[in-house]
């Protein structure tokens, strides 16, 4: 495959200079949505024409040229295998949500997309998460790209980006105000719960000593 | 006024109050003109061709069936240009211009032409051309109840939403390939000032200013181009607040090259709207900070603001980044002017 991806570059390249489609790159863009408990990843695949030949061949296993609903199955799977999840250090297994095929014709003329929604459940955490995400996808053709919606989440608020200059390493650094802290921490008796249950404790001794003097 | 005999002071006053009527008259006709060169372009139509051209105002499909690829890869619905006679299409062109400014127009023909340029270039190929840009009206043509005019065809798209004094420019695409021709002896750059404005900006920032706004990691596309329609993503790059008043005032004119395509009234208003978010804008750069003068940037470029996403989008495709931009204009709060419409 290797021998003859450059042949078919400088061909393709060179009949088709000027048409208004992707040409030889695998353009994968992926857009990551921060939740409370869960990451949404959409992934969203455009082979352009000179390298349609290479992703064709890798989705249709059995090589009879057309892509069944299992192999376009089992390719989503083995886009999500070439992920990677971290949230806090902590490897995350990614699960597929959907996955959207375009018409072979779209994907011929390097317009069709393949439209991949993955999802990962994120374990409880501290205020301060860093996730990190990484696209090993057919890395000798492709082009990445990745970035964050802005959170619906309110209570969560993105601190700061990084990428690799290829875009095939992302790692975002958000806050959770919201995080499910409980009791046992320090950092919910140092907030208003702290507070509140100094008050309830005054009010209560207050009460049992009335109760004590009543009785007397 | 004593000095003045009395019929003479009344004709003034009656001449006063015309003007006033007029210049109120005047200020109200952005929409009253668009709906006007819109009815004149349906009436040059047959009933067939009528059909074609109009969709329900609430036609979701239609509404996002724009791109920046050729119509043969992406359909477009409506009348092409090549469908008209030479008075229709005069008339449909009429009412494009209605809606816009002299400069969005002259940029839409620029862009047009570009693709004329690229049919000869490209030895004729059927799949580009002039003849290949699209008309259609979402709704009735109306200076009330909100409607729709879009325009575009291979590296065009105009969705222009007219609600009552409203107008509404986004979500659209303007872009080129060729992006640098010659055209009867003269050059032409239709997305030259972007790249310029935006080098001026780029070239005023201290180093400081300069590390925040240069990405680190290269960027191949559009990010929310065509079909990512309701997406807002994390701004990055400099912040205009981190910007001096001179800064600011060269973002500001920026933004004009796409906000000032609409007609002058919506324009204002929309740049009112802008200049308003300004310190709550960012500007991010992906790529060389050099250029070639008299050519276009090779360069990414966003701006985002509360109520716009700009890109600046340089494509391999052809073989020369500066000769091939594509560029995305929306407002994530109001794309197809939803604010207006209560779709």
């Amino acid at each position: 495959m290797k021998a003859t991806l450059p042949f078919t570059l400088i061909l393709l390249s060179s009949v088709t200079p000027g048409l208004g489609h992707r040409l030889d790159e695998y353009l994968q863009a992926t857009t990551i949505s921060v939740g409370k408990d869960r990451v949404d990843a959409q992934i969203r695949l455009t082979p352009g024409v000179a390298v349609y030949p290479i992703v064709f061949a890798s989705i249709d296993m059995d090589a009879d040229g057309l892509l069944s609903q299992d192999e376009q199955h089992a390719y989503a799977l083995r886009v999500l295998h070439d992920l990677s999840f971290t949230i806090d250090g902590a490897r995350l297994a990614p699960t597929l949500v959907s996955a959207k095929f375009p018409a072979m014709e779209d994907m011929k003329e390097g317009q069709g997309e393949i439209q991949i929604n993955a999802a990962v459940d994120l374990p409880g955490g501290g205020t301060h998460r860093k996730l990190v995400f990484e696209n090993h996808h057919q890395p000798a053709i492709a082009a990445y790209m990745v970035n964050c919606l802005v959170p619906l989440d309110p209570d969560i608020h993105v601190k700061t980006q990084d990428r690799n200059y290829q875009q095939s390493l992302y790692q975002l650094d958000y806050v959770h105000t919201g995080a499910r802290v409980g009791p046992a921490s320090v950092a919910w008796w140092t907030g208003a719960n702290g507070l509140l249950c100094a008050v309830a404790a005054l009010l209560f001794t207050r009460l049992a000593l009335l109760w004590r003097h009543q009785r007397a | 006024m004593n000095g003045l005999p009395r019929g003479t002071a009344r004709r003034i006053w009656v001449v006063t109050l015309i003007c006033w009527m007029s210049s109120a008259a005047v200020a109200e006709t952005a929409t009253a003109r668009i709906v006007s060169a819109a009815n004149a372009f349906l009436a040059t139509l047959d009933q067939k061709q009528r059909q074609n051209v109009m969709f329900a105002f609430d036609d979701a499909q239609q509404r996002v069936r724009w791109s920046n690829l050729p119509t043969s890869f992406v359909h477009r619905a409506g009348l092409s240009m090549g469908q008209l006679t030479a008075a229709q299409r005069s008339a449909a062109l009429a009412l494009v211009s209605s809606a816009l400014s002299p400069m969005g127009f002259e940029k839409v023909q620029q862009i047009m032409d570009g693709d004329e340029v690229l049919k000869a270039n490209e030895g004729g190929n059927p799949m580009f051309g002039k003849d290949l840009f699209y008309i259609s009206i979402l709704g009735t043509p109306s200076e009330k109840q909100p409607w729709m005019l879009q325009f575009g065809g291979h590296h065009l798209a105009l969705n222009v939403t007219i609600a009552g004094e409203h107008g509404v420019l986004t979500p659209s695409l303007t872009a080129a390939q060729p992006a640098l021709y010659t055209l009867n002896g003269k050059t032409v750059r239709p997305l030259g000032r972007e790249s310029d404005k935006a080098f001026a900006l780029l070239n005023s920032l201290d180093e400081t200013q300069r590390k925040q706004a240069v990405l680190n990691y290269h960027v191949p596309d559009l990010v929310l181009g065509p079909g990512q329609d309701g997406k807002t993503i994390q701004p990055e790059g400099l912040k205009a607040s981190s910007m001096n008043d001179q800064q600011r005032a060269m973002l500001l004119d920026l933004i004009s090259e796409w906000a000032g395509i609409i007609h002058e009234s919506a324009a204002a208003a929309r740049m009112a709207e802008l200049k308003a978010d300004i310190n709550e804008t960012w500007f991010a750069w992906s790529g060389p900070t050099t250029v070639t003068p008299g050519h276009n940037a090779t360069a990414y470029y966003r701006i985002q603001g509360p109520h716009l996403v700009i890109e600046y989008a340089p494509q391999r495709l052809g073989g020369d980044l500066s000769n091939h931009i594509h560029t995305m204009y929306r407002d994530p709060t109001n794309d197809y002017g939803r604010k207006f419409t209560a779709q």
